[in-house]
């Protein structure tokens, strides 16, 4: 199964991330989750960016805070809406929201 | 072209996850993909007629009437919104009004759904 998982908050999700299941496992950091993609908290870089090669943010959110792709961890490719539905259609059969 | 049944269990106009959803049925149907949309708890209030467009306050009523003139269709859960005293009159014309039971047969019959919980 390959699983989108939308991200829209900035707390530690790794327990819940741990215990997805999938072939393919794909982030989409949106609302606050944008901060998983920006932030470093003692230098470090959110754990989750560690979880799969594939993450996405959405620019429109990035824009709304303030932060620009100059904000964005190298491995997180910035997405549009447009993107996010390309990447829902043709990426991922399942998706999650947490 | 595919179809999208998502479901928006959030918050009050203003909400992050409404104004997210509003925004992500538009670039779905933009792209020619069939998109349901259900509206349950707190987020039935964004379906209700003559909402005031205020400065620099986000409302929901011009991007849901946008949505269903691009054949997104949108339903109210109607206990919700009768919970919250909204009428069906009081609602923008074209929105549907029906029970859980709508949201499960879009889901089925999807090829892709996005559930999105509260905040």
């Amino acid at each position: 199964m390959k699983l989108g998982v939308f991200i829209n908050d900035y707390k530690n999700t790794v327990e819940t991330v741990d215990r997805l299941k999938a072939d393919k496992l794909g982030f989409i950091f949106i609302q606050n989750g944008v901060f998983h993609a920006t932030l470093k908290e003692n230098g470090k870089p959110s754990s989750l960016l560690d979880r799969t090669t594939n993450l996405y943010v959405l620019s429109e959110d990035l824009a709304t805070r303030g932060l620009t792709n100059s904000d964005v961890d190298s491995r997180v490719k910035v997405v549009t809406y447009g993107d996010v539905v390309d990447l829902m259609f043709n990426d991922y059969e399942k998706l999650a929201w947490l | 072209m595919g179809t999208l049944t998502m479901g928006c269990f959030s918050s009050l106009v203003g909400s992050k996850s409404l104004d997210f959803a509003l925004k992500l049925a538009k670039a779905a149907a933009d792209k020619g993909h069939k998109v349901n949309f259900w509206l349950s708890g707190n987020a039935t209030v964004v379906g209700k007629a003559h909402q005031k467009h205020l400065k620099d306050y986000s409302t929901g009523e011009k991007p849901v009437m946008e949505l269903l003139e691009k054949g997104v269709e949108i339903c109210e859960c109607e206990a919700c919104a009768l919970a919250r005293g909204i009428q069906k009159p009081d609602a923008i014309p074209g929105i549907q009004w029906n029970a859980m039971h709508w949201y499960l047969a879009k889901i089925y019959s999807s090829d892709r759904v996005l559930h999105i919980g509260g905040e």
